[in-house]
């Protein structure tokens, strides 16, 4: 089935086979501010003109540098950005503007995991309040029932539900980022954007979360868009990977075949990049250094916007914008010149 | 799925927590506090505050067992009295009771600081929060109005204010505060444009929190502690400004005894009794130094990253 | 053997908190000799960062309270302030983890690429500043000349920190510690700046240590490593051979909970089970030993000393010196 074509046909209805996550010609622009009275001088293109679709239960992962603009799309799609133009539809339905119930009826459908298990608790908040304010919000529980859905959201995270009345606190990284998901549980959402849920975390808990997001996935049947720079990784829980430069999406392709057969210069370079923890391996690698650093995103290059890091690029780079194209199998690369 | 063995493996709190005894889980509050009273000079100075605050409040009962006075009593047979027992702190000009006097003053002195932090809490509090939650053209609006308003000379309004209204306590934290909750505002909005960009707070609106519910329940609470720490600090700041206008003769206007009009009613005999002018004086300094003290106890400890 | 450049014995740094002292390094002992690049490995809090700021003598407020770090026959932690100062930047020079904080922005990257040479060579600022200017050049700032009157805001991430690795150079220092160096940048960068080390180990014969969390980069760069936990040396060897063979429980599980992007297969991972130790409150004998799948009753009691375990490596676990295998589950 072709994606595309999911996306325009609006008037089916939506069926567990269409995306349950279909964005198409997303734009998010920030104006940037300058001078004494603050006057528009230009946009930030974090998001420029980006189409993605997600399917139910599987896991995308959103990888690219900072300030490229993944995050930014993270939180677009679950409506915590408000989008410059393009749509999102959620299980067909356009989502993209949405406000008063409405969205608070979809924040039962989607939660967000934060990088930052220290700035995403509420200090003043005991960690029982965390996870029952959604409760709360959405009216699903009261009194008992609602203390009883707090510990067991904290065991399916695997803490002791004791920890209810402690404060964050009193916690380490990984275990205030279980607070985190169980938070996000709480809704009982069927998507989740993970934001680099393990960066800062230690080397050694890392693995325990990645454990756990994969564990309740397949309890709850959650959708993943998983957000991280760190593309081991990515390739080790997404069903597909999609990187981003600069605002756009240049490749997308099953995780395996990404690593494998990569066809944008971009990812072939990040790829090569990724120090992999063996010497034997290192010794014999062959690296594609990137010169320079990424462009602005207020002034992203004409063209390709990685024309100006690119080892390939040639003059038809800076003429045109290479759209996405198929390699069978549900990869795509937008490349004029692309890796074979 | 998560076995029993990884609930026991995550059993413990982190660490740094229950080193040797186990502590009991502590709120910010609860943390607060325990600084607080470990802090001594900063207890004796609040308590001090306290004592001043309830004698304010018993002023009438203090007549009534203690100086056995009403303050406006005058009695010309007992005019510049040294402190002694008929009058405990001495008498003035008209030969009415200083202490007596000064209880009633502490009412006025002490009534009208605690009621100016309400007030400029109160309304500087609600513009800072809304003006920074919302940010754009009301931020705009709103700080705009606050520049203004500090941009008041201050003398000037309390000059104007005090003729057209006869003033009193109300009247007169009414028009501290209506130039005192500007900078209480600017303080709440800074705090919370730093407490917004936390990610909480993004995590909040994700799950569909409304404004109200974000403003009170998690910004409120996290600037809870500049406010704290600005009102207790605030406080011997406006004694000392209701002191002056009141020796200005822009504030309590005699007869009512105020630590300030008795300082002006006092200057015209600074000869002929020292004690006159040196007991509100006395009065005045005590109070301010202990509410600073005491400010400065409060801040560090709700505030322990500001002491260095 | 020959003389190692740079020998660090049984060094002992502590820190005074309010819940108690803080053993940061705890008994820590290496060689560095010259022209190799050692690699510094562990968590959050193992002390690695510690280790170094205590050989620079600027583990403020923590204090040196024994051992000894020899450095051309003489020992850094008994030399005075400014006998230090001769050699800090000089002859040992440092680089940081965040190259945002790490230039001052008041003053230009050039003046201050340049101050290295100004203090120690006592060099006019002229003939410091051309030196700076051709130290950037070789570390791969383009147009060097122009981009040294530039102040730091002006610079990119990468940019600092190989301007930072330029104002470490200018003195041709013997040893070179940078501190998680690439942590704070990204993965495209982290490859650049990473082959300028190597670029820079390769043509000054700079000794250098390099302290990360990242086994990824260890692997690629160091020829040895020493792995920390709790303050202490747990595993050091010859990189190909820890990373091939771990003698200690904690390298063996971590490089086994850590994905790798040449995995074959989806298998799911192994993590270490519980949370990093509690430094205040260290457990009793191996600090390891709570978290550890091969722990035996003795781990639990004595403390393990790091003593040779197979050929070429050290290892401080009971359970391998005892001759067991680590073999999985």
């Amino acid at each position: 089935m072709s994606d595309t074509a999911t996306a325009k046909h609006l008037t089916r209805a939506w069926t567990v086979n269409d995306p349950l996550v279909s964005v198409s010609d997303l734009k998010v622009w920030f104006p940037v501010a300058s001078g004494v009275l603050q006057r528009t001088v230009g946009h930030v293109h974090a998001v420029d003109g980006l189409d993605l679709d997600i399917m139910a239960g599987e896991t995308v992962g959103l990888v690219g540098e900072s300030g490229c603009g993944k995050s930014t799309l993270g939180r677009t799609v679950i409506r915590l950005i408000e989008p410059t133009a393009g749509t999102i539809r959620f299980r067909g339905e356009d989502i993209s503007h949405i406000r008063g119930g409405h969205l608070r009826g979809l924040r039962r459908e989607m939660a967000m995991i934060f990088q930052d298990p220290y700035a995403s608790l509420d200090p003043r908040q005991t960690v029982g309040d965390i996870i029952g304010e959604p409760i709360d919000v959405h009216g699903l529980a009261k009194g008992k029932e609602r203390q009883e859905r707090i510990r067991e959201l904290l065991r399916v995270v695997g803490m002791n539900p004791r920890f209810a009345d402690r404060y964050p606190h009193e916690f380490s990284g990984g275990q205030r980022q279980r607070i985190g998901i169980a938070r996000a549980l709480a809704v009982e959402p069927t998507f989740i954007v993970c934001d680099e849920p393990i960066s800062a975390l230690d080397v050694s808990i890392q693995a325990q979360i990645i454990n756990l997001l994969e564990n309740l996935q397949s309890k709850f049947k959650l959708t993943y868009l998983f957000i991280a720079h760190d593309l081991s990784v990515v390739k080790h829980i997404s069903n597909r990977i999609a990187v981003m430069y600069l605002g756009k999406i240049m490749e997308v392709a099953p995780a395996a075949q990404l690593y494998r057969r990569p066809r944008h210069p971009y990812t072939g370079s990040l790829l090569s990049a990724i120090p992999i923890p063996d010497p034997k391996v290192e010794l014999r690698r062959e690296r594609v250094l990137l010169q320079g650093d990424v462009a602005s995103p207020v002034n992203p290059p004409s063209g390709c916007r990685f024309r100006t890091r690119c080892p390939r690029a040639r003059e038809h780079c800076a003429e045109e914008v290479p759209p996405l194209e198929s390699y069978g199998d549900e990869h795509k690369a937008a490349c004029f010149y692309p890796l074979d | 799925m998560i076995g029993p063995s990884r609930v026991a493996e995550l059993d413990m709190p982190a660490a740094g927590i229950e080193t040797g005894t186990a502590r009991p889980a502590q709120s910010y509050w609860n943390e607060s506090w325990e600084r607080l009273r470990a802090n001594r000079i900063g207890i004796a100075a609040g308590i001090l505050i306290l004592i001043f605050a309830v004698i304010a409040v018993m002023a009438p009962l203090f007549s009534l067992i203690l100086t056995h006075y009403q303050p406006q009593t005058i009695n010309l047979d007992q005019t510049f009295m040294k402190p002694g027992s008929t009058h405990l702190l001495g008498s003035d000009e008209l030969g009415r009771d200083t202490l007596t006097r000064l209880i009633w003053g502490a009412r006025v002195s002490l009534g009208v600081a605690f009621l100016t932090v309400a007030m400029s809490l109160t309304l500087g509090t609600t513009v800072g929060m809304v003006a920074g939650y919302y940010g754009g053209w009301i931020d705009d609006v709103l700080m705009r109005l606050v520049d203004t308003v500090l941009a008041i000379p201050a003398i000037f309004l309390f000059i104007l204010m005090s003729i057209l209204f006869r003033p009193n306590a109300f009247t007169l934290a009414a028009i501290v505060a209506s130039v005192g909750w500007g900078s209480v505002a600017r303080l709440v909005r800074g705090e919370v444009l730093s407490v917004k960009q936390r990610d909480f707070i993004l995590a909040t609106r994700s799950i569909g929190a409304r404004d109200t519910r974000l403003m009170l329940r998690h910004l409120l609470p996290n600037v809870l502690p500049v406010l704290i720490v600005a009102a207790s600090l605030g406080v011997g700041q406006i004694i000392l400004i209701e002191a002056a206008l009141d020796f200005l003769g822009l504030g309590i206007q005699p007869p009512t005894p105020s630590w300030g009009n008795m300082l002006t009613n006092a200057q015209s005999y600074f000869f002929r009794s020292g004690f006159l002018v040196a007991l509100p004086g006395i009065a005045i300094f005590v109070t301010v130094l202990a509410s600073n003290m005491f400010g400065n106890a409060i801040r560090d400890a709700f505030d322990p990253r500001l002491k260095s | 053997m020959t003389q190692p450049l740079l020998e660090v014995q049984d060094l002992h740094t502590v820190f005074s908190t309010k819940e108690g002292t803080v053993k940061a390094v705890d008994g820590v002992s290496f060689e560095l000799h010259s022209g190799e690049t050692l690699g510094i490995v562990g968590e959050s809090g193992c002390g690695k960062s510690v280790t170094a700021m205590s050989i620079m003598r600027l583990q403020r407020p923590g204090r040196i309270v024994g051992g000894k770090v020899m450095f051309k026959g003489q020992d850094l932690t008994r030399i005075s302030e400014y006998e230090m100062r001769e050699i800090r930047g000089r002859e040992i020079a440092m680089i940081f983890q965040d190259p945002m904080t790490s230039l001052n922005p008041v003053y230009r990257v050039g003046w201050q690429v340049s101050e290295p040479t100004r203090l120690h060579n006592g060099w006019d600022a002229r003939k410091a500043l051309s030196s700076a200017v051709n130290m950037l050049g070789r570390v791969g700032i383009p147009s060097a000349s122009a981009r040294a009157r530039d102040y730091p805001h002006q610079f990119s991430g990468g940019m600092r920190q190989r301007a930072m690795i330029a104002m470490g150079l200018t003195t041709t220092p013997q040893v070179l510690i940078a501190d998680e160096p690439t942590t704070a940048l990204d993965v495209t960068i982290q490859a650049q700046i990473l082959d300028l080390l190597r670029d820079v180990n390769r043509e000054f014969g700079t000794a250098t240590i390099l302290i990360t969390h990242n086994l990824g980069v260890v692997a690629g760069m160091c020829q040895r490593l020493i792995v920390m936990y709790a303050g202490k040396v747990v595993e050091a060897g010859p990189t190909a051979d820890v990373f091939a063979n771990p003698k200690h429980p904690y390298t063996w599980s971590l490089l086994r909970s850590i994905p790798r992007l040449d995995a074959e297969r989806h298998e799911p991972l192994k993590p270490i089970e519980g949370l990093p130790p509690n430094l205040v409150d260290l457990p009793s004998g191996c600090a390891f030993h709570p978290r550890c799948v091969f722990r035996v009753e003795r781990c639990a009691r004595d403390v393990p000393a790091l003593i040779q375990v197979g050929g070429t490596q050290r290892a401080a676990c009971w359970v391998t010196q005892a001759g067991t295998e680590l073999k999985g589950v």
